[in-house]
């Protein structure tokens, strides 16, 4: 556990010293909450994905792919300069890596989600929109941990199976992919025959489920503890989620032992 | 006293073959030298002495322990510095060593003080590793590699790319090393190994052409510079 810990603090060291951390990771999702807002007021409302309640779950899932993309940098970097090649000859095992840039992404997804909380309570405030009780933050910080561990371990693997070069552009289809399909800022009925793919892929049913725990317009109706919709969505991203922590380890694995 | 013995060596990545039955033994203390141009398998045996990557066959046994069976006590007991300054960019000098020795369990600060003294890094303790100039880059990439106390280290190509001042400043670190642990070196130089090494084995095409003292090279092939014992050696073969 040390070996993990020690190379935990190099990746928290690592990514705190790269301005993207603060560019993608904190700065661009305030941006866009204050955008959509801003696109709600002059609206009047009338788009009731821009609602806040709607709006935050969708953010701090989006916010999440970035945490992903500094992820697969980091991966893909580090074995691009050699650096985790001598770490192979050491006694760290895959495990130990792999934890160790995993934790390193919870962090950063935590802290994402505690700023994005933070900013809707200030747009709260500033739009003097009705905002979430604490119980329900805190639920809604809850049900997002599974996507993000899906977003963080697929960071890492797309980091161990592309390099420097090939990581960010594989990270953009999939941040595209998340915003797109995800319902974050636009209603899944525009989505036409995409509506299907949407609740099969884990994007959209975390976005969902944090509506229902928000108490969202559009996942009215829907009560947490009895929505089926929602648990559906649940399992949906825990299959998702427990592909990406497996194939993560075991591509890792795979890769200490190349014949590259 | 051996401490690295290899038997028939083998590696093959699909069709190529990287090694062909390689064997030989490296003494307790020595600074061992492996010679070959280009794609000579220098590299691909490190690489599985170090765990790296899977030999196709035969035998290796370091300090006693099988390569097949006990590769994580080997670990233990080896050190590795890549053809590449293998260091973190965003850390500091001071902050890589900290962090390597941790790796190791090895945090004493005494003995990573010793390391900043042998390899004169005092000065840049505090400096990111991604601003160093690529002398001190590899020099703190060896550093890294004796933080761990190993009793066998590997350095592949350590001078690779240096100009003359930072070759011989590394040459001066090397040879201080000597005697003190095993230090297995790869190089396509031949001066390197000539001024370096106590014994060398020669590859080509994967394969062991001889073992033994430059000097021994030099009788063999009757030649009056290591550089024309190798060419009468390797020549029929290059191309």
């Amino acid at each position: 556990m040390a070996k993990t810990i020690n190379f935990c603090k190099r990746n928290l060291k690592e990514l705190l010293r790269d301005p993207l951390l603060y560019v993608f990771c904190l700065g661009f999702p305030i941006v866009m909450l204050a955008l959509f807002q801003i696109i709600n007021n002059y609206t009047n409302g009338s788009t009731p994905v821009f609602e806040l309640k709607s709006l935050l779950p969708g953010i701090i899932m989006f916010s999440y792919t970035f945490a992903m993309l500094l992820m697969a940098l980091i991966v893909s970097k580090d074995r691009q300069t050699f650096f985790l090649k001598r770490l192979y000859s050491s006694p760290m095992r895959a495990k130990d890596f792999v934890l160790g840039y995993a934790i390193v992404g919870l962090i950063i997804g935590v802290c994402q989600s505690i700023v994005c909380i933070l900013a809707g309570g200030v747009v709260a405030l500033i739009t003097k929109q009705v905002f979430v009780g604490f119980g329900r933050v805190l639920l809604l910080f809850v049900s997002q941990m599974p996507i993000l561990v899906f977003f963080v371990f697929a960071g890492i693997l797309i980091g161990t199976a592309f390099n420097d070069k090939a990581a960010p552009g594989i990270c953009s289809i999939l941040i595209s992919v998340a915003g797109v399909l995800g319902g974050c800022w636009m209603p899944l009925d525009m989505m036409g025959g995409f509506e299907t793919i949407c609740r099969v892929i884990p994007f959209y049913p975390s976005v969902y489920i944090g509506r229902v725990v928000c108490g969202a317009k559009n996942a009215l109706g829907a009560v947490f503890i009895f929505d089926k919709v929602a648990y559906l969505g649940l399992l949906v991203i825990g299959i998702y989620t427990v592909i990406s922590v497996l194939s993560a380890f075991l591509l890792f694995e795979k890769n200490m032992v190349s014949d590259n | 006293m051996s401490i690295i013995t290899i038997d028939n060596l083998k590696k093959y990545y699909k069709k190529t073959h990287a090694l062909r039955g390689v064997s030989f033994s490296v003494d307790k203390g020595e600074l061992f030298g492996l010679l070959g141009v280009n794609g000579a398998g220098k590299t691909t045996l490190i690489k599985i002495l170090c765990g790296l990557t899977q030999k196709s066959g035969g035998t290796a046994i370091v300090d006693g322990l099988s390569l097949d069976t006990q590769i994580d006590s080997i670990k233990q007991i080896i050190d590795f510095s890549p053809q590449e300054s293998a260091v973190a960019l965003n850390l500091t000098v001071k902050e890589n060593l900290d962090f390597f020795a941790s790796i190791y369990g090895k945090s004493n600060q005494e003995d990573i003080q010793e390391i900043v003294d042998i390899f004169k890094l005092n000065d840049l303790l505090n400096q990111k590793a991604k601003t160093l100039s690529g002398g001190y880059k590899r020099r703190l990439s060896i550093a890294i590699a004796l933080i761990s106390k190993p009793k066998i280290l590997f350095l592949d190509e350590p001078t690779l790319g240096l100009d003359v001042l930072a070759r011989r400043e590394l040459w001066r670190i090397i040879t201080d090393l000597k005697g003190k642990i095993t230090i297995i070196l790869t190089s396509h130089y031949l001066e390197e190994i000539e001024h370096l090494c106590d014994r060398v084995a020669i590859l080509s095409k994967g394969a062991l052409v001889g073992v033994g003292t430059v000097d021994y090279f030099k009788q063999l092939t009757q030649s009056k510079s290591f550089e024309d014992a190798f060419v009468a050696l390797l020549g029929d073969n290059y191309g």
